[in-house]
């Protein structure tokens, strides 16, 4: 009777495993081949623009904190992360030297770079596999006053974008406060909120860090 | 450069005479085997095992031979633990019968429903009364009924029909397939073989709990085991879909390559299909020729990077521009490198401009110091550079396109210095027998 109990031990054990391995590692071990893979398509834009845009990774870690902080599931949390590496991906089928022009952007060269989120999204619907994740691409610069029905994940994209941008080319309190200005307007309040709190945790624990490290060092 | 006829082998024929002999050796078999002797009573549970067994043999998962063929590829069932289950409660020959008759009728519904040829479902119907018959033989012995379900022997008859199973059908499988490729059993088998002891181990629990179902209650205890079976099947459908993603991705890359610069898209696309000819022909394994392939599809990517109006100049590029252009092959592999599961085709992606006598570019390498695959991808890259598409748009816009025998003797006076002389000879090969082929063809 003790083999019998081993036995239905095993058994029961072993489908948990196969359930684990399943629905839990194997999804996991394919969203992370599917973003190694994406990573190309944002490199390449990335060397298309002289590293003004495509980048994805500050980007993907910074939103997936924030999209947790608003209680956003994991799958949508995969797909906004998807649509992060190829969000600019449209930017291959803008000249080469508007792109990279030195000069401000005449108007309609401006409006030709708007373009690159809807060309991205019809690109994106060409992958295969991938078509879920076009309306985020199209979305990625959406303004919350405009479509304040559109989802939350492609209005924290929005406000990332611009936050990461203007951080890169000012400081991180300039674009807290372009940010705190645009909220209810350009950026969905929520996400700016949590966009805005991530950020402050993040620069107390690098001020924790700093202190707890000054503190060994003397 | 005219495409290559990808399906221009006879793999038709040799498939027949395989075809032919599975089919004789299975039916013998259930003629060996005899209509089974079935207990009245447990009629009802059979009827219900066998529409149960046909409605699982009918969640395929598609596992494609090679990622560009829509028509071709091996569909998976996992009935496979309700046979063995089967075999193991109500005797082999019962186990024969049933995994033939849901073979058949699962095959003749897909061959409906996803226009497969009725031929495939023959073999396949073949396969599985060879690998039942093995499993027969194995598990004849053993008595479940006598010896109940959670004894060591019937545990043993188990693990031993579920690994005779697996080994048969997947050197079945693999012949099958080496027959219809025409390429090395060898080859097939590394490939089909690796996954073997993963899907075992998955399978077998999910075939305890069939067989301890059926034991105990009949068709319906298969219906418990619902939920354990959906799981194993998820399993096998993510590791075929991570196998997939990686040929989405290369395909995915060319695309934007097309879409971004569509000289390049066509001649992508034919430097693609010849290469992976001429490495088949110069003896690579399968896989390393489908890795020829996929870096051939990519070859230029990094010129996506580049300005368009350099690349697509008509007049003669200037010492600053060619400088530019000559980055192309660094700036592809810059693209690919944070994707590591594409890191085997960097290497040739970057030295597909290198020439033996050390005069190409990046790096300036002779010789041996060049990789093979990415002399394969230099002499069709020049071949069709020099031919150009059919089309006016795939031509190249300040070159005269040449003529299939001018572009030859071009390659052919490069050998040794410009091109590979081993790879020019296979390539001259090559094309000399498509044309055979196309020859003939229009003949008849």
């Amino acid at each position: 009777m003790q083999g019998a109990w081993w036995a239905i031990g095993i058994t029961v054990a072993s489908l948990a495993a196969l359930a684990y391995y399943a629905f839990v590692v194997l999804p996991a071990r394919i969203h992370r081949w599917r973003c190694e893979g994406l990573r190309a398509f944002a490199r390449l834009i990335e060397l298309r623009t002289q590293g003004r845009y495509g980048k994805a990774e500050p980007m993907a870690e910074l939103a997936d904190a924030v999209a947790q902080r608003l209680g956003i599931p994991l799958h949508e949390r995969r797909r906004m992360e998807l649509a992060i590496y190829l969000r600019d991906i449209g930017m291959v089928a803008i000249p080469y030297h508007i792109l990279n022009k030195p000069t401000p952007l005449t108007p309609a060269e401006h409006d030709l770079m708007g373009r690159h989120a809807e060309i991205g999204a019809s690109i994106t619907e060409q992958i295969p596999g991938l078509w879920h994740v076009a309306p985020i691409v199209r979305l990625h610069h959406v303004v919350y006053s405009e479509r304040p029905d559109a989802p939350l994940t492609t209005h924290i994209l929005s406000a990332l974008d611009d936050w990461l941008r203007i951080a890169e080319c000012a400081d991180a309190d300039t674009a807290s406060s372009v940010l705190k200005q645009g909220a209810g307007a350009r950026y969905h309040p929520l996400a700016t909120q949590a966009i805005l709190s991530e950020v402050h945790q993040r620069a107390l624990n690098s001020v924790k860090m700093l202190t707890r490290s000054a503190a060994l060092w003397l | 450069m005219p495409p290559l006829d990808e399906h221009a082998m006879s793999w038709q024929e040799r498939i027949r005479y395989w075809t032919v002999t599975l089919g004789v050796l299975a039916v013998s078999l259930l003629a060996l085997t005899g209509i089974p002797l079935i207990h009245e009573r447990w009629l009802p549970d059979l009827l219900g095992i066998v529409l149960l067994a046909i409605a699982a043999e009918l969640l395929l998962i598609r596992y494609p031979l090679r990622p560009e063929y829509t028509d071709r590829g091996i569909w998976l069932s996992i009935s496979t633990p309700i046979v063995i289950a089967v075999v193991l409660v109500y005797g082999w020959q019962f186990g024969v019968w049933l995994d033939a008759l849901t073979s058949f009728v699962a095959g003749v519904v897909t061959a409906y429903v996803r226009n497969v040829r009725l031929q495939w479902v023959a073999v396949n119907t073949a396969h599985s009364v060879l690998s039942a018959s093995a499993v027969g033989l194995v598990a004849a012995p053993f008595d479940v009924s006598q010896v109940g379900v959670l004894s060591a022997a019937t545990l043993s008859a188990l693990v031993l029909g579920l690994l005779t199973y697996m080994l048969v059908n997947t050197a079945l499988v693999s012949a099958t397939v080496a027959l219809a490729e025409g390429v090395r059993l060898r080859w097939v088998l590394a490939q089909t073989t690796l996954s073997l002891p993963r899907d075992i181990l998955l399978m077998t629990p999910i075939s305890f709990l069939a067989m301890a179902a059926l034991n105990a209650y009949g068709a319906v205890g298969l219906l418990g085991i619902l939920a354990p079976y959906l799981a194993l099947r998820q399993a096998f459908v993510l590791a075929l879909r991570q196998q997939e993603l990686y040929h989405q991705t290369i395909r995915s890359l060319g695309f934007l390559v097309q879409r971004a610069h569509p000289y390049t898209g066509g001649h992508l696309q034919r430097v693609a299909l010849w290469a992976r000819r001429v490495a088949e022909r110069l003896g690579l394994p399968p896989d390393r020729c489908e890795l020829v392939y996929e870096a051939a599809l990519l070859h230029d990517l990094g010129k996506t990077v580049l300005d368009e109006r350099v690349l697509n100049k008509p007049a003669r590029l200037t010492a600053e521009e060619w400088e530019e252009i000559k980055k192309h092959p660094q700036l592809g592999a810059e693209i690919l490198r944070d994707t590591p599961f594409l890191a085997p085709i960097i290497p040739w992606i970057v030295m597909h401009h290198e020439r033996p006598d050390g005069a190409g570019y990046p790096f300036g390498l002779k010789g041996e110091q060049i990789p093979l695959e990415a002399r394969v991808i230099a002499v069709v890259d020049a071949f069709d550079a020099m031919i150009g598409g059919e089309a006016p748009n795939q031509r190249r816009p300040h070159r005269r396109p040449l003529s299939l025998d001018e572009a030859l003797s071009e390659l052919e006076r490069g050998a040794g210095t410009q091109f590979d002389a081993q790879v020019v000879r296979v390539f001259v090969e090559v094309v000399q027998q498509w044309r055979e082929q196309r020859e003939a063809k229009a003949g008849a």
